[in-house]
């Protein structure tokens, strides 16, 4: 890096100074907190509040909870197999199971309530 | 220099410092609303504006312009309720060393409210901003229009908009919410590329619950139709949602570390934390040895970017797919990478709007875009159709098409029909094309497609499902793999997973010099 050379005068006196210029890196800021690290279901909660409806149709293969259990934001409550997928379908907020509604191997619609929450 | 000895007969003022009117305007300005006012907005857990404006600017580097700046109008003596300059700090100063310009409207002087002056102030530094290339960052916290200035206030939101429009792709524009934004004043935060909301103190809404309820007769509050948990969730609106201004003045300095100051400018470059030739062992077993089975594709992201780099963009809308910044090498890329985990990764509306949008930010600003492919499709159903589907999942494939920065595309798994061709492939000119061998590149899925090809043959088999299953199995190995592609050209190399980080940072180094000059013309028509 080039140095520059500057004549500063202070209360009438002269001085040379040099500046050089350091290259232009720096140490990266790396994100202060990660956020939201789990994913939560995007479904649009249809049915009411607590309502776990299905995000898209399928098979439902797997339920993990029966009426009267707790559950806590995030627990997976049933697996619905769609597009090839088994989807996890969690909890988006905690409670007890009011009623489930379906039973593995049924075949459900967009939107249809699953499982309540309450 | 002050020369005090100077002195001026006709100045009936002569015996006094004339740097007393200044530090003493200066003192009453700076101050900002009355005591009351600024302790109500405390009270709120909010910082004021200047407060706001000091915690964004690196240290000593704020300067204010327009301080001295006042209303014109003398409607229903607006002027005599406006004892103090106009509701909106401006100026420019440095972050992380780089200009930036920023306005920040001051709650504490009649309610922040946006009349023709106040307007003047923020377009004076939005044309400065433009004119030297620094990005814009703007601090909303007002109650709207200033009524009593009648059309010169709304004239003046017009002169905001437009010129936020005007600037779309010349400089990076950041808004933040840090207060009420309502009516057409959303309307600047909204063409603007990044919004910032803090929870349970910032509101946008077009119409407010009291008309509403008025007009539709629904019940709703304030926070939960234009909350920060409403708009980084429900409808996308914004971009970061953050719990107080100070985590939130932090977010917008962290994500300005990753732009370049405008359109003519590459992003900036860090000396690296990580190891460019770092081997990652876990992505050899990542995918599930069941192709039905989920996974994390933040665990692939996270782990091939530069340490603890990835910063996710809307990350709690449309969680199929992930967008955000990371540095690779040092360097700025941005990711777009289907998450198998919500809704099996297919592509929806949503999740093309949120693509489509990201891809030409990044492409404006020369930003190289790494896309993680594992998609089954387009999600099916009425509702998706209803909606516009089609029209909203082309912006996608336009969005590719049209970007002209570096484009590197990664297959890790599913990558079938017409929801392949919308995640970047070489045929919409993605430069470098990489899959693992886990990589499935197919026209449809093998269940699908044996049904159609071999009708005739299950149909003429005496035990149906046995040679249906066979035929689905052969069909699978044959060409749901990366070598069909590969072997057209349309996959540059089947790579192994662990080697992944030192093949994209070759990839992007060797795409550094990429120049494709877009075809002159007026501007595209994207579909919308």
């Amino acid at each position: 890096m080039s140095i520059k050379k500057f004549n500063i005068k202070v209360n009438g006196k002269n001085y040379n100074v040099e500046v050089e210029e350091i290259g232009g890196v720096a140490s990266a800021p790396t994100p202060s907190a990660p956020v939201a690290s789990a994913p939560v279901s995007s479904a649009p909660t249809g049915g009411g509040a607590g309502g776990i409806t299905a995000p898209m149709p399928g098979n439902i293969i797997e339920i993990n909870v029966k009426v009267g259990d707790t559950v806590a934001p995030g627990d997976i409550i049933l697996v619905l197999e769609a597009m090839k997928m088994k989807n996890n379908i969690t909890a988006p907020s905690g409670g007890t199971v009011q009623a489930v509604n379906i039973k593995a191997g049924d075949t459900v619609a967009t939107g249809e309530v699953l499982v309540s929450i309450g | 220099m002050i020369n005090n000895t100077t002195t001026n007969s006709t100045n009936t003022n002569h015996d006094k410092n004339p740097l007393d009117k200044l530090f003493q305007l200066q003192t009453k300005y700076m101050k900002g609303g009355s005591d009351a006012s600024i302790q109500k907005q405390h009270d709120k857990g909010k910082l004021t504006a200047r407060e706001r404006l000091l915690l964004l600017f690196d240290e000593n580097t704020f300067v204010e312009l327009d301080m001295f700046v006042r209303t014109r109008s003398t409607n229903f003596d607006i002027h005599k309720n406006l004892p103090h300059s106009e509701s909106v700090v401006t100026g420019y100063g440095l972050i992380h060393g780089r200009l930036v310009y920023a306005y920040s409207q001051d709650f504490t002087i009649v309610g922040g409210s946006l009349g023709e002056m106040h307007a003047k102030k923020i377009t004076k530094v939005m044309d400065n901003a433009h004119k030297m290339g620094a990005p814009l960052v703007g601090i909303n916290d007002s109650g709207g229009a200033r009524i009593q200035e009648g059309i010169d206030a709304l004239n003046g939101y017009g002169e905001i908009f437009y010129r936020n429009t005007k600037s779309s792709g010349v400089i990076p524009q950041i808004t933040a919410i840090m207060g009420p934004c309502a009516g057409g004043a959303v309307y600047s935060p909204a063409l603007t590329d990044f919004i910032f909301m803090v929870e349970n103190s910032s509101q946008m809404f077009i119409t407010g619950p009291q008309v509403i309820k008025s007009v539709t007769g629904e019940d709703v509050s304030a926070e939960t139709l234009g909350g920060a948990s409403t708009h980084s969730g429900r409808s996308g609106v914004a971009h970061f949602s953050a719990p107080n201004d100070e985590t939130c003045i932090a977010q917008i300095k962290q994500l300005i570390s990753y732009l370049p100051s405008n359109y003519g400018e590459t992003p900036p470059t860090f000396q690296p934390n990580d190891d460019a030739n770092r081997s990652v062992d876990l992505l050899n077993t990542v995918i599930p040895q069941d192709a039905n089975t989920p996974y994390n594709v933040l665990d692939i992201i996270n782990t091939v970017m530069d340490n603890g780099s990835f910063l996710e963009i809307q990350a709690q809308f449309a969680q199929n797919i992930i967008i955000g910044f990371a540095r690779l090498n040092g360097s700025t890329i941005g990711i777009v990478a289907n998450q198998p985990q919500i809704l099996a990764g297919c592509l929806d509306i949503d999740a093309s709007d949120k693509a489509a949008r990201f891809v030409r930010f990044c492409d404006a600003f020369n930003i190289p875009i790494l896309t993680i492919v594992d998609v089954p499709g387009f999600l099916p159903g009425t509702n998706q159709e209803f909606n516009g589907i089609i029209r909203h999942g082309a912006k996608l494939l336009y969005a590719y098409s049209e970007a002209t920065t570096p484009k590197v595309q990664l297959v890790t798994r599913k990558a079938y029909g017409g929801s392949y061709l919308a995640m970047s492939p070489k045929s919409l000119g993605g430069d470098i094309c990489l899959a693992w061998p886990t990589a499935e590149i197919a026209v449809m899925g093998a269940s699908g497609a044996a049904n159609i090809i071999f009708r005739k043959e299950i149909a003429k088999a005496t035990d149906k499902e046995a040679t249906k299953t066979n035929l689905i199995n052969n069909y699978e190995s044959e060409f749901n793999t990366p070598y069909k592609a590969a072997e057209r050209g349309l996959i540059d190399d089947v790579i192994e997973p662990a080697t992944t980080r030192i093949r994209l940072i070759d990839a992007f180094n060797m795409l550094h010099t990429k120049n494709e000059v877009a075809i002159d013309k007026k501007h595209g028509n994207i579909p919308l």
